[in-house]
């Protein structure tokens, strides 16, 4: 294993039981420290089953998975969330306390940190989510983007090394789901791992440098983003669609448009062949 | 593990297909009574038996009944060290932690663990081999009112969807590091509020919700309600609910008489 290597998956398969198909075949997956990464694919694609290897909710039926350089198997769970943050599609599965304030300090008094350093990372988490000013709310007199907020703010105060954030911009609006990303995109930015199980293909060309797309339960593609989503024979197996910036990009290539992450930067491009010249001429 | 989102397991055998929902229901209702009306554990055993026998008849299996074995296990275990607690009737065999163990008291502690279980399968067996929409035809056909029909049929229907949504929501908690298999029972009991508190919202919020998409789609517009689903009562049926009915009487009759029955004067 590499040394900055924080999740290494080998071999992986997985059936719910003797008899029943694999659900996850062959899986071979590296996630290193600072890095951002989508997992992508149809429902029933495989994404959350191999989320849940990673935390120890799921126990391979075959193959190695190594977390923080050990083995996740024989470690317990309330172990496990020491090193993977897993913050769930729905916030409402999780939210149960009274206050902001202590829907998020559950996780780290779970795991037994003293009180003065529990403030300390519930004050940096909502600090970072921009819930600060509703420490004392009730959760659930928040709208469900601000739930969605106070759920990945209650994992991410638990600090660990990697992240699994299972569908975190579902029911939110464009302005919430943009916060949400830059966010993760901060949090990465600290070294941290994130892993993001998504079919928001717009937020993840713009925010996510690494895509892996799932469908059968194997990996078909993992590389860059821009170049995953130029596969067209990955895109079709995984009935996925080519984002917009992608498809306009690659449209106005022979004009000398270059490769864009959004819809923005496209714009931006074309606006400036209209200004003056040619978008090869200003390259 | 993905949850089923019905109780009911249509492996179109003669149970689901031949029998008419309130021949099942009387079925259902009778061993109630039995279990009830006898309290030694040959009886019931054989019942037990007779019940067993059906689910295989159905086709159920051991994947569909499993976690009901498991339950009757625990139960039965439960009840052999609770009720000679109360029973110092019959040969004493040991006296552990406090408590004197008797024939009669571990007889007894088997016949109240197999009275319940016997309810728990009958009433399982009914709910696998019957479907939600045929539940709810039969309810309306004995008479019930449709809204009542429906409530029953929403409640079965509802508990495998809240044990998806309890499995989700302890999966959630526990990867915020909630462990609730340390200490002792009552610990765990106030500890389980963050699985509690949010399966309880959710259960209400879906409720709400089912409400409103009903009403929306015109529930308790008028009288004249259709249904797709047509129920038969053909000879079969009768034969089996006569059957039900003698098998009734036959059980209080013993009861009366004091056959089937244990220990005089218990339950």
């Amino acid at each position: 294993m590499t040394d900055d290597a924080v999740v290494r998956v080998r071999n992986l398969r997985f059936s719910y039981g003797p008899g029943l198909p694999d659900v996850l075949r062959d899986v071979d997956l590296t996630i290193r420290a600072g890095e951002l990464v989508a997992l992508l694919g149809q429902n029933g694609a495989g994404k959350t089953t191999l989320a849940k290897h990673l935390n120890g909710l799921h126990r391979p039926t075959a193959g190695t998975v190594e977390v923080a350089g050990r083995p996740v198997q024989g470690q317990p769970l309330a172990q496990l969330a020491r090193t993977v943050g897993f913050c769930y599609q729905n916030p409402d599965h999780q939210i149960f306390s009274s206050s902001v304030e202590k829907e998020v300090a559950f996780g780290p008094h779970n795991l037994g940190f003293p009180p003065e350093k529990v403030t300390e990372l519930v004050t940096a988490a909502l600090d970072l989510v921009g819930l600060s000013g509703e420490r004392d709310t009730h959760p659930f007199s928040l709208g469900r983007g601000q739930r969605q907020l106070v759920a990945v703010a209650s994992v991410l105060a638990m600090d660990p090394p990697l992240l699994v954030i299972d569908e975190p911009t579902t029911g939110m609006d464009r302005v919430g789901a943009t916060q949400v990303m830059e966010l993760l995109t901060t949090w990465a930015g600290s070294g941290r791992s994130i892993l993001a199980i998504t079919h928001d293909m717009d937020l993840v060309t713009e925010y996510i440098p690494r895509a892996m797309v799932m469908a059968g339960g194997r990996i078909l593609a993992d590389g860059p983003t821009q170049d995953v989503f130029r596969r067209d024979d990955v895109l079709k197996e995984a009935h996925l669609v080519a984002p917009a910036p992608v498809v306009i990009s690659d449209r106005l290539r022979p004009y000398g448009l270059p490769r864009c992450r959004s819809i923005a930067e496209a714009v931006e491009h074309i606006a400036a062949v209209h200004a003056g010249g040619t978008c090869a001429s200003r390259l | 593990m993905p949850v089923g989102y019905s109780v009911y397991r249509d492996t179109g055998s003669a149970v689901h297909r031949g029998v008419d929902p309130r021949t099942k229901m009387a079925w259902l209702l009778t061993l109630f009574a039995v279990a009830l009306c006898f309290n030694h554990p040959l009886v019931l055993g054989v019942f037990m038996v007779a019940v067993l026998l059906v689910a295989v008849a159905a086709r159920l299996r051991w994947r569909d009944l499993r976690g009901f074995i498991l339950l009757a296990i625990w139960l039965i275990a439960l009840s052999l060290i609770i009720w000679p607690a109360y029973i110092s009737e019959g040969r004493h065999l040991a006296r552990i932690i406090g408590i004197d163990f008797t024939t009669d008291g571990l007889l007894f502690g088997l016949a109240m663990g197999l009275r319940i279980t016997l309810m728990i399968f009958a009433a399982a067996i009914w709910m696998l081999t019957t479907s939600p929409q045929r539940i709810t035809a039969g309810l309306l056909a004995i008479g019930l009112p449709y809204k009542v029909g429906l409530a029953l049929s929403s409640t079965i229907r509802f508990i495998p969807l809240m044990h998806a949504e309890r499995t989700t929501i302890l999966e959630a908690q526990r990867a915020r590091g909630l462990d609730l298999s340390r200490g002792n029972p009552i610990r765990r009991m106030f500890r389980a509020a963050p699985v509690l508190v949010p399966l309880f919202s959710r259960a209400f919020l879906t409720t709400q919700t089912l409400t409103v998409a009903m009403d929306a789609r015109g529930f308790g517009a008028g009288k004249g309600r259709t249904s797709i689903v047509t129920l038969h009562f053909g000879t079969v049926d009768r034969v089996l609910t006569a059957a039900a009915a003698l098998t009734v009487a036959v059980a209080v009759l013993c009861r009366v008489m004091g056959w089937g029955v244990l220990i005089e004067g218990t339950l």
